[in-house]
């Protein structure tokens, strides 16, 4: 192809669309239509909903900021954000301990092993709100088998969901679900661990446990961090486990449980965006941190 | 070492009895009787004469095969378009770090997001538009809840593939479409396959927007569940009927997913 002639450089539409500056927004273009009709309008609406007093049939009354003085002194609210950061430092705790030690349990090969995998697997891919049905049965006061189990036992009966003991109970019924994500993306890192420092380890004879406090766990550090962060992003919407056995009753209020409520059953969209606008803002917050913490564990992983 | 592999084994099935109970108890309970299900002490645990009782009131007297239809439709409609919207993107922020991480981030923290705050807009554009029950509808929504993570998943996936590949096929001539079509497409395939069973089975799961955007036409099995659970004298046998029911397609797709699994949800930072 001669250049310098303007006949010649004039290129084609495709050829543009492909080139090295415009072929990258091509690509994405589609994300980014996606982005703004179910990002940026639904933001917007909840921004202008949460200066609204909203009433169902009637015109919209502009209040300014007199949702937020509302919500920010709502102790309901701070109580629902008090529960969720309950849920999730209860759950990362529980899955983080059981799953670093059923990982190290089944660390080596064993028989059987992709079976018994396989079976803890499924947990995790069933529907968390069939899932919380099913245990909302099992625990139940009357009918539930735990229950009968400990007074066939001779043991008194508990009450799983009574208010303060419910939100445990929650918590432990979500981390019964997601154990197997702990254990298996653990047993992943132990699996690609370099097998020398190992055997520097045991020929310096160093101890079983010097050995898993000093190189096993600095080594899985990066994977702990992915498990805390992905987990708490997943917590902080904690709704399917609620809606099947409490509904947010026994002192188990979430914030997503909370914005549900006030929006779909008092029919208050005006607080009701505000509060989804306050837990949204609290959310990008963390997420910001996370998500650094997360691209630098990736990046030390790889 | 004797009392040691006994002792393994013992925790082994401990664990693993821990976390299928509750599934082989939805399984006894879809097939025992109401008054053996309701039956008070540890005698009809397990022993009991099944009946399929369950199934059939599941059948004749709910929704079930047509909640189990809508969910399949829009399981599958919404993981295809969701598939369509992540591919490109993700390749895009692989290869040329697009937007240099923040538009990545932005893309991801849609998932963060809570999902009920997108809820409260939708519910009055759907009213308007006339989307409210519709598979249409719930197609789309389901799409967004999936779409982010598809693309951050592919990303991870897309990473693994090397860049000089692509730097020699140039070289070679190729051009775009012929690079995509020889070079990516064919790796990317396993990523890709896995990417799409995860958001099947998320979209098979799915039930916020579900209970919100759906009454009737559209309404998915987990709603027909939840109201089954929600009426004034719950049905445990026919929830759990048809809890079985719900599970299985999942139970399938983890089978087959059980080696990418890992992968996928490190985002390619381990390769299990």
């Amino acid at each position: 192809m001669t250049t310098g002639t303007g006949e010649a450089r004039k290129k084609t539409f495709w050829q543009v669309l492909t080139s090295e500056k415009y072929y990258r927004w091509l690509l994405i273009s589609p994300l980014l239509l996606t982005l703004l009709v179910f990002m940026f309008y639904p933001l917007f609406h909840s921004l202008y909903f949460s200066t609204q007093i909203y009433v169902p049939g009637r015109a919209n009354v502009f209040t300014g900021w007199e949702n937020y003085r509302y919500v920010l002194h709502d102790a309901e609210f701070w109580s629902a954000l008090g529960h969720n950061l309950l849920i999730i430092v209860v759950c990362i705790t529980i899955e983080l301990v059981l799953g670093l030690a059923i990982a190290l349990l089944w660390y080596r090969e064993f028989k059987g092993q992709n079976v018994v995998r396989a079976l803890c697997l499924l947990p995790l891919l069933v529907s968390p709100l069939v899932l919380s049905m099913v245990w909302d049965f099992i625990l139940r006061w009357d009918l539930g088998v735990v229950n009968q189990i400990l007074s066939a036992a001779r043991l008194p009966q508990f009450q799983w969901l009574a208010p303060g003991v419910a939100i445990y109970s929650i918590a432990l019924i979500t981390s019964w679900q997601w154990l197997p994500f702990s254990i298996f993306v653990l047993f992943a890192g132990m699996r690609a661990m370099p097998r020398d420092a190992f055997e520097a380890a045991k020929v310096d004879g160093a101890s079983a446990w010097y050995t898993f406090r000093r190189l096993t766990l600095p080594m899985l550090m990066p994977l702990v961090l992915i498990i805390i962060l992905l987990r708490t992003m997943w917590l902080i919407r904690l709704f399917d486990p609620l809606y099947a056995t409490t509904r947010g009753g026994s002192g188990t209020q979430t914030l997503d449980i909370l914005v549900w409520r006030t929006s779909f059953m008092y029919f208050d969209m005006g607080v009701g965006s505000t509060m989804a606008i306050i837990s949204l803002f609290l959310t990008i917050i963390l997420c910001a941190i996370l998500f650094r913490y997360l691209m630098k564990a990736m990046g030390a992983v790889k | 070492m004797r009392i040691k592999s006994a002792l393994f084994w013992l925790a082994t099935v401990v664990i693993v009895l821990v976390f299928i109970a509750p599934l082989v108890w939805i399984f006894l309970t879809g097939i025992k009787s109401r008054p053996d299900l309701l039956h008070v002490g540890l005698d009809k645990l397990f022993i009991f004469s099944p009946t399929l009782w369950n199934y059939q009131y599941l059948f004749q007297w709910t929704l079930f095969t047509h909640e189990f239809a809508n969910t399949a439709i829009v399981a599958v409609a919404s993981t295809a378009l969701a598939m369509a919207v992540a591919l490109p993107a993700a390749y895009s922020f692989a290869r040329f770090n697009t937007g240099s991480g923040h538009l990545l981030f932005v893309t991801i923290s849609t998932r963060m997001f809570p999902g009920i705050v997108a809820a409260i807009p939708f519910f009055f554009a759907f009213s308007k538009l006339g989307l409210m029950d519709t598979h249409l509808g719930l197609t789309l929504l389901i799409f967004y809840f999936n779409m982010s993570f598809a693309t951050f998943l592919l990303f991870g996936f897309f990473r693994e593939i090397p860049e000089e590949l692509e730097h020699a096929a140039m070289i070679d001539g190729y051009g775009r479409i012929e690079i995509l079509r020889r070079i990516i497409f064919p790796l990317i395939g396993p990523g890709a396959a896995v990417t799409a069973v995860f958001c099947l089975v998320w979209s098979w799961n799915e039930f916020l927007y579900s209970v919100l955007f759906t009454k009737i036409v559209a309404r998915t099995v987990s709603v027909g569940l939840a109201a089954l659970w929600g009426s004034i004298e719950i049905e445990w046998g026919p929830m759990s009927a048809g809890a079985t029911l719900a599970i299985l397609p999942t139970l399938i797709a983890a089978w087959f997913m059980q080696r990418y699994i890992i992968r996928g949800l490190t985002f390619g930072a381990v390769k299990g």
